[in-house]
């Protein structure tokens, strides 16, 4: 019991010498961490007028908040009654602590494999990464949407980034008919796609034969774009060949199948007078019939 | 010769490739018809002729009157041009297209 008391004697003796100090200190980082974060929120404000790059106001503002609340630390330590040069050496332990930590643990930190204002895709997510935190990443979809994806999802699963390159495959492909001049519609959708401003002229565009199928010619544009101006090219490209295609009197193909009616009697011969029937199914269902 | 001087060859004289696209108009200005550039000359081109056409389409809209007199706020002789300042067809009908037209204008 006289144990006790006697701790409890101490702790009031020192409350009386250290109290005034350690209030104040508490104040002085309360206030000042308060003070910081009115600061930085300004400092970002300035910042976004005179720049809209993102991610360096992030890091400039993030930076600098560092910094302050390190000195508002300092300075309450110091009037608590810390020795300045214990807190520079706590600071310089702490600093070389993590940055040693960093090294050497960072081939095993999953790490996002994107950055702020780059466009993605995650699983049927398609967007612009607005932030990242340590346990979400704030996705902005192209239809205004702002989705928060965990990032322990988005490690799990595939992520495609748009901007690792630079360039993009635009695919034009379109069917025409069998009886179509082949060679000039080769011709028509390459000159298309060489004279866009937009299309790259290296790797050049090419036109291919991809198949002969059931209904078409099947033919395949390839040309290469930036990849922010791809979406609109690839629409701008689909518009021009069915227009240039129309113009040139080469027609696109379309889902249909021939049915050829025959009279019994005229299985094993055709006689002139018993020419085959022949009626085009259109996709709609409606037979038109041609004789 | 070797295969890429050919492909020189062939990109330089097959099909040329436009660096941008320009709407010109003209404007009645104390009683002068004063040419204009959206974008202006000053300004980086549009890098598509659909967009430049549909810009174009929308001023004609934006303007047209049934008027054959030509006002202060009316836009004329509207058309796509590129970054050469030559006339550029239209591309749905590959056809040299002024947007209300007025006498001397020719492609």
């Amino acid at each position: 019991m006289e144990n006790e008391i006697a701790k409890l004697y101490e702790f009031g003796q020192i409350v009386t010498i250290y109290g005034k100090n350690v209030l104040v200190g508490l104040l002085i980082l309360v206030a000042g961490l308060i003070l910081t974060r009115v600061l930085i929120k300004n400092f970002r404000r300035l910042l976004q007028r005179f720049t809209g790059n993102r991610p360096f106001i992030s890091t400039v503002s993030t930076s600098l908040h560092l910094i302050l609340v390190i000195i508002v630390v300092a300075q309450a330590l110091h009037y608590v009654g810390v020795e300045p040069i214990i807190i520079r050496r706590i600071f310089i332990a702490i600093t070389l602590a993590a940055v040693g930590l960093i090294v050497l643990f960072r081939p095993f930190i999953p790490t996002l494999p994107f950055k702020v204002g780059n466009t993605i895709k995650t699983g049927d997510l398609l967007g612009k990464v607005e932030a990242t935190t340590f346990l979400n990443t704030r996705l902005r979809t192209f239809e205004g949407l702002t989705v928060f994806v965990p990032n322990s999802k988005i490690l799990n699963d595939y992520v495609i980034n748009y901007h690792f390159t630079p360039t993009r495959r635009i695919k034009v492909d379109v069917g025409i008919r069998y009886d179509q001049d082949l060679l000039k519609a080769k011709q028509v959708l390459e000159s298309i796609m060489i004279e866009d401003p937009r299309v790259k002229t290296k790797p050049r565009p090419v036109v291919y034969v991809l198949n002969l199928t059931d209904g078409c010619v099947k033919l395949g544009g390839r040309c290469w774009v930036e990849n922010l101006k791809y979406w609109v090219t690839k629409c701008d490209l689909v518009e021009k060949v069915k227009l240039r295609f129309d113009r040139e009197g080469i027609v696109i193909t379309f889902p249909q199948r021939d049915v050829h009616l025959y009279h019994e009697t005229s299985v094993a011969a055709f006689p002139e007078a018993e020419q085959p029937r022949t009626i085009s199914i259109q996709p709609d269902r409606h037979a038109t019939e041609t004789v | 010769m070797k295969v890429s001087e050919s492909l020189k060859i062939i990109d330089e004289g097959w099909v040329r490739k436009p660096k941008g696209f320009r709407v010109h108009f003209q404007r009645l200005v104390n009683s002068e018809l004063v040419t204009d550039y959206v974008p202006g000359e000053d300004e980086s081109p549009l890098d598509s002729d659909v967009v430049a056409w549909r810009l174009a389409w929308k001023l004609f809209q934006s303007t047209r009157s049934d008027s054959t007199e030509t006002g202060e706020d009316a836009l004329v002789n509207i058309y796509v041009v590129d970054d050469m300042g030559n006339p550029v067809r239209f591309y749905g009908t590959n056809q040299p297209t002024v947007l209300n037209k007025r006498e001397g204008v020719s492609f």
